[in-house]
């Protein structure tokens, strides 16, 4: 008995230190910085500056560029890491939280990214050369409420109906110039035996993804953005209705059980030309490709109402430098690297993306295309570039309720009532 | 000093079980702006969670789908499995090799068997539609996880293939503790068949059922992997599939992505109640139950 509580004793004390632990630890944990030491100060000496992104997959090709730039600047390294895309935020936030940071670190585009700069972690680097050569929108992916920029735009998303161009010349279509010759391309197809669109309801992120396609052509040119942005319009009116309407309207071009269908069936559908046309972004462009290298791959804008034609576009994210690195200037000369079109051409062309540096061209013709369009007729990306706050986001609202609406669930209206529902918790221009 | 032998074990169960339940429950009282701790605001993340739409409704809803949960594995999964583990135990013929095959799924990880089922449930080009189809019946082929009607049916299904021998092995412990003089009096008055099993064999395996039936219940409560593996984060479609522990992963982690919406302290109070829910079921069905077993 005396045994048993002596050790129940020590098993209280060991609680209570632990417990105590717990509620030092948050406050001024002083971790190693994560820089090689006695690498620092000094010109002529070397220096390594720490770098971290969620593309895992593009290790090889930042070789590339990295090496790019150390043959320009001998005395600065630069050690690329990267990390799942899924534990990046997490890893980066308790980084930064406890002053151990990388250097450079890859910044989450729009709401996300630009609450790390609000909590005082990022470097502004409104002063840098070349920055000022990026459209404004295109900035605004990294621009704090106090105006300043905090990250140089890496790269665009932009997202379109890619078609087959085998199968459309095989039953005589051309790319559709309105909502109507749409459906009726889309009903030939059908008729043909051909799946139209490969879609598919049980990805919820591609629902939103689809609908910032198929949605500006109800509002794009109507200045309804803009109305949307100060208030005086909402998520509720008859141009947004239309766009939601407009996702069920589809509903009959979709392949059988699409409400089982994932973003690999959707591919693969595809890729294997059973079906004519795929609503997604730049970044598959690779993988089609690979799956099928005889496959015939175009893509066209979206037609819009007022008989225009536009793409949707938002930045992938961005390059920001910790506000605690302890080699700043170097970093910033990065920075500056990464503003060049000699940087936005090797990005361009080694991983076939959309280089945000403007006026910059790649070997492959369809990122040309995309990157012409992004800058002559783009649309943002609603929920992505406006509407990705909230808990949960309004994007999410969105998401689940264009999945009730696919399983007959909800109607058009009640979809919008919901995300109408869930911005006006925090978007300010709502509050008011 | 042999009071110190314990302590190895303490220190690594204090470090990895007591304090992030001690830190899950001081961060539910303060406010949180993304990952940075704000100021100390009492219980209010506890009333946001029951009282704010949308965070009521998803509780809600995630909380009938665990009651669903242990429901279904209780009556599938243990019915089941105390079948099997009577027939074993009778020695039925080929016990041995049963026992083993049916305890095979087991020994697979939960995200392999996420996957070759969601292979197997494709609506499109999976196994179980291509034989419903070849056999004429079509109009049973459905797209099992992408109906809101289906999809949580099915994984729990699933779950109860995977624990169907776990649960069967404890089944067949408790029923070969049972000392044979006792079932050969039980025939000698007379008893036979199922009154044998209900009055005599079934009183007496009841610390196995006892044991099982806990198991059952926290991890139907704590269920997490397999949804996630095979429906991902937002419990999809519709939140028909949500779970409490998907839940907390999505307020607490954020959804896959990075879409910057953590809320640490909604989060770490939906962890809170989790645990008094766990524990406290737990342990009040174990006085309930260890009352209703029955000494030899």
């Amino acid at each position: 008995m005396k045994q048993f509580r002596l050790h129940k004793v020590a098993s209280v004390c060991l609680i209570a230190a632990m417990a105590l632990i717990g509620c030092s630890s948050q406050g001024g944990e002083k971790a190693a910085p994560g820089t090689q030491p006695g690498a620092s100060e000094g010109s002529g000496q070397q220096v390594t500056l720490s770098m971290h992104s969620w593309r895992v997959e593009d290790t090889e090709g930042y070789k590339a560029i990295i090496q790019a730039f150390e043959a320009e600047n001998p005395n600065i390294k630069i050690d690329f890491k990267p990390f799942k895309a899924t534990e990046y935020n997490t890893i980066l936030n308790t980084a930064l939280q406890s002053d151990s940071g990388p250097d450079i670190l890859q910044l989450r585009p729009y709401a996300p990214g630009i609450s790390l700069a609000e909590a005082g972690y990022l470097e502004p680097l409104d002063n840098i050369a070349g920055i000022s050569a990026f459209p404004k929108d295109v900035l605004a992916a990294a621009t704090g409420k106090d105006g300043k920029v905090y990250g140089v735009p890496l790269s665009l998303n932009s997202t379109q109906f890619f078609y087959n161009k085998k199968i459309f010349e095989q039953n005589g279509l051309k790319e559709p110039k309105s909502w109507d010759e749409l459906i009726a391309t889309a009903k030939t197809l059908k008729e043909k035996g051909i799946v139209p669109i490969s879609f598919g309801a049980k990805e919820g992120w591609l629902l939103s993804l689809s609908h910032g396609v198929i949605a500006p052509a109800s509002y794009s040119g109507s200045g309804y953005i803009d109305k949307l942005l100060k208030g005086e319009s909402n998520l509720q009116s008859p141009e947004f209705l239309q766009s939601i309407s407009r996702m069920q309207e589809l509903i009959p071009y979709f392949p059988e059980n699409y409400v089982g269908l994932e973003l690999n069936d959707m591919r693969t559908l595809f890729a294997t030309e059973k079906a004519a046309m795929f609503i997604n972004g730049s970044f598959e462009l690779e993988g089609l490709k690979k799956l099928n290298p005889d496959l015939q791959l175009d893509f066209f804008p979206m037609p819009t109402n007022d008989q225009k034609a536009v793409i949707t576009t938002w930045v992938d994210g961005s390059y920001a430098v910790n506000a605690k690195s302890k080699h700043k200037p170097e970093a910033l000369k990065f920075m500056e690297f990464m503003a060049t079109k000699k940087f936005g051409e090797l990005f361009a062309n080694q991983f076939k993306r959309i280089s945000a540096v403007p006026g910059v061209s790649t070997d492959d013709p369809l990122v040309n295309k995309m990157a012409e369009l992004s800058q002559s007729s783009s649309t943002p990306y609603l929920m992505v570039v406006h509407f990705a706050e909230g808990k949960p986001t309004t994007k999410q609202a969105l998401e689940n309720a264009l999945q009730g609406m696919y399983l007959g669930k909800l109607t058009p209206e009640q979809v919008a009532e919901e995300i109408q529902k869930s911005a006006a918790t925090w978007f300010p221009p709502f509050k008011k | 000093m042999i009071h110190l032998f314990p302590l190895p074990a303490l220190i690594i169960y204090t470090l990895f079980v007591l304090y992030p339940i001690v830190s899950a429950f001081l961060y539910s009282l303060y406010d949180w702006d993304g990952i940075k701790r704000g100021v100390f605001v009492g219980l209010k993340n506890f009333v946001t969670l029951f009282t704010v739409e949308p965070f009521h409704e998803m509780f809600w809803n995630a909380f009938g789908h665990n009651v669903y949960y242990f429901v279904i594995e209780m009556i599938v999964q243990n019915g089941i499995a105390f079948g099997l583990a009577f027939l074993i135990y009778r020695k039925i013929r080929g016990a041995a090799f049963l026992k083993m095959a049916y305890f095979m799924p087991r020994l697979l990880s939960v995200i392999v068997i996420g996957f070759l089922w969601k292979l197997i449930l494709n609506p499109n080009y999976g196994a179980l539609n291509t034989l419903l189809t070849e056999i004429g019946l079509q109009q049973w082929a459905k797209p099992w996880l992408g109906d809101p009607d289906t999809a949580l049916l099915a994984i729990i299904l699933i779950n109860c293939w995977f624990g169907i021998g776990f649960a069967m092995l404890i089944f067949l412990a408790g029923l070969q503790a049972i000392p044979e003089e006792l079932i050969e009096a039980a025939r000698l008055d007379g008893a036979t068949g199922f009154r044998l099993l209900w009055k005599i064999i079934l009183p007496l395996c009841m610390p196995a059922i006892t044991i099982m039936t806990i198991f059952t219940f926290i991890q139907a409560f704590e269920a997490f992997e397999l949804v996630y593996a095979m429906q991902g984060s937002m419990g999809e479609p519709f939140r028909s599939t949500d779970t409490l522990a998907v839940y907390f992963y999505r307020l607490a982690f954020s959804s896959a992505g990075g879409a910057g919406d953590v809320a640490v302290g909604l989060g770490s109070a939906l962890a809170v109640v989790l645990f008094f829910i766990v524990a406290s079921v737990s342990a009040v069905s174990l006085y309930l139950m260890r009352k209703r077993e029955v000494q030899h």
